[in-house]
Formats: C-alpha cells, structure tokens, sequence
C-alpha cells in the first residue's frame, strides 16, 4: 500500500466512532434490570426485535409439529397386529364393537394398544351343493365382512382405525331329505 | 477484544464497545435511532445469550448487529428499505463520529460526507478494517464474501476516499 494511503489510513484511525446517546444506554438499563428480575439468567423479558423471533420460532414449532403428526397419521410405523376378534365364528349381519381389555402397562408418548375390533358382515351367498371326495355332500358358504380395528394412545387420547376386508368361506354338511 | 466475563458489569463493557457498535450499524441502517435500536437488539440478546459462548464476542456482536438491521429493515418497509439498506441510506445529519476540536471538526465532516458517497459495499468493509479491526477473513465470513474480495473492496474505498480527500496538511 502506497504512503498516501498509508496516510489516509492513519488519519481515519483517528475518528472515533460517537458514543451512543444517554437514551440508549438508558434504555440498556432497564431492559436488562428487567430480565435481571423477572427472569433466571439467560432469559428476560424481550426487546420488540427479540418479540418477533419468538414468534417465528413458535409458529415454525408448530408448523413441524402438525407436519410430525400428519406424517404419523399417514404411514403407521408398522402393520397392525392381530387383533383379538370378539368373533368371527358366528356370521351375523349385526355390526359390533368388541372392546378389548386394554393393557395397564406403563405408557409412552408413541405406543398405541387395541381397544376395540368390530366385524361387519355386508354379503352372504350360499353356493351350489358340493361332494366331498365325491361322496359326502356339504354346502359352501361364503361370508364377506369389514373388519375395524381400533387402537387408542392413553397417554395423549389420539386414536388410530384400520378397517379391511375379509372374505370367509364356510363348509357346512348338508343333509338331503 | 476481551471476553465479556459474568463479572464485569455490562455498562463497562458497553461504554468501551458501544461506540464501535453504534458506528457499525449506522451503516445499516437509515437514522441513527434505527441504529440505536439495532444495537440495543443486539446487544441484549448477546449479554443475555450468548456472552457465555466461545469465541470472539466482538464477530458475534456484528454479525447479530447486522441481522437485526436487516430484519429491521424488512419489518418496517420491505421494498424501499431494503433499497435504501443497498444504498446505504446514510443520513447527512447523524454524524457517526466524535466532533474534533477546531479546525480538525471541518476535515471530519468532510471525511463523513466522503464516507457517504462510498458504495456500500465498500463502506461496510472499511468500517469494520478500520474501527472494528477485523481481519478480512473475519470481514469476508461476516459479509459473506471472499477475502480477497474484502481486500479489494477496501483498497477501492480508500483509493475513493483519497481522490475526494485533499491531503491533510501537517505544520
């Protein structure tokens, strides 16, 4: 660098930047007086500035939060397991809710229990007469239900309904007279 | 810089580094109360946050100086302060230096009124070479920029000061 320069660099060193006014440090004060006695160390009340950052950082929470809980509602960790049918032996057109005994275990913020299983038989259609082994004859029957199963978080009162068909065909004997 | 320890009042810590501060957000700013707020942002969120971090307390504080300036900036009138955030946006009647005793007090407006006309990118970079004594790798993490472009910024803005600066004469 060239003296001139060199110079000019000197004489700006010279300057000193203004003193911030006394309203300012006035205003210093009180803020951190006030953090000093509403708040433990670290955390006071907020300048206007300060206000807005806590306001996006809480409505950016919330935004991952909803995005969490619909990602969750979307893809269930893992297929259900099997429920305890209250039925499923006696086909009736009837729907019902069979309430499972819930498990008294200790409980987390993201472990869901069966709470109830309900089948729905919509169809029943009885097909033609068949011979067993060519001899014995019986009647086939085929039953079509919706199954509905209910799981319940007890921790934060959320529940879950996973329904699916199911299809049952039955072989009664039959008796000619 | 000295690290601001729990000990040391605030108001000694201030008192020494108040000024650097103040000078330093005025050049993003468009009033000097907007710079005053700034720095207050600034400042009560490093003593109540972060004065317990690592580092260089100094960086933390112009770079959290800056960002209040441009949230400042955003928040009160998105387009035409952001332009005048490009443009500087200095006003004539806020000095941001100490009044000189005598004859020196003319030179320094006149320094003034030629730091004013400097783009600003080059200006931002010369106050912080020149009053906050960084380096320019410190000046090109904090403006996001290389340093050898914070070195050529600053040889440009010094060679533009001297073409409008007569050569102050000594004796």
């Amino acid at each position: 660098m060239d003296e001139t320069l060199q110079d000019l660099e000197n004489e700006l060193l010279n300057l000193r930047p203004r003193r911030p006014s006394a309203a300012l440090q006035a205003r210093l004060e009180a803020t951190l007086a006030a953090s000093a006695r509403t708040a433990p160390p670290g955390r006071a009340a907020a300048t206007p500035l300060a206000r807005t950052w806590q306001v996006w950082l809480l409505a950016s929470a919330a935004i991952l939060a909803l995005v969490a809980a619909t990602t969750f509602w979307r893809t269930p960790a893992s297929p259900p397991a099997e429920p305890v049918l209250a039925q499923a032996t006696v086909p009736t057109a009837a729907s019902a809710a069979h309430p499972v005994a819930p498990d008294t275990g200790p409980v987390s913020e993201s472990h869901y229990r069966p709470v109830a299983a309900a089948s729905v038989l919509y169809d029943l259609k009885e097909d033609d007469d068949v011979y067993l082994s060519g001899q014995t004859p019986v009647r086939r029957v085929r039953y079509r239900y919706v199954d509905t199963y209910t799981w319940k978080n007890p921790a934060t009162n959320a529940s879950l309904k996973w329904s699916v068909p199911r299809d049952e065909i039955r072989v009664l004997p039959a008796s000619f007279h | 810089m000295e690290a601001a320890h729990e000990t040391k009042p605030w108001k000694d810590w201030f008192a020494a580094y108040g000024p650097k501060l103040l000078l330093c957000a005025r050049q993003w700013t468009r009033s000097l109360a907007d710079a005053e707020d700034v720095v207050q942002e600034a400042f009560v969120r490093y003593w109540r946050h972060q004065r317990g971090l690592p580092g260089d307390p100094q960086a933390l504080l112009i770079t959290s100086v800056r960002r209040a300036a441009l949230d400042l900036a955003r928040r009160e009138d998105r387009r035409a302060a952001r332009e005048e955030f490009a443009n500087g946006g200095l006003d004539d009647r806020d000095g941001c230096f100490e009044a000189l005793p005598g004859d020196g007090d003319e030179r320094r407006l006149e320094i003034e009124a030629a730091l004013r006309r400097l783009p600003t990118e080059q200006r931002e970079v010369l106050v912080l070479k020149i009053w906050q004594e960084f380096t320019f790798d410190q000046i090109g993490a904090l403006l996001g920029i290389p340093p050898n472009t914070a070195a050529s910024r600053y040889r440009y803005a010094l060679a533009a000061l001297r073409k409008e600066l007569e050569p102050l004469c000594h004796g």
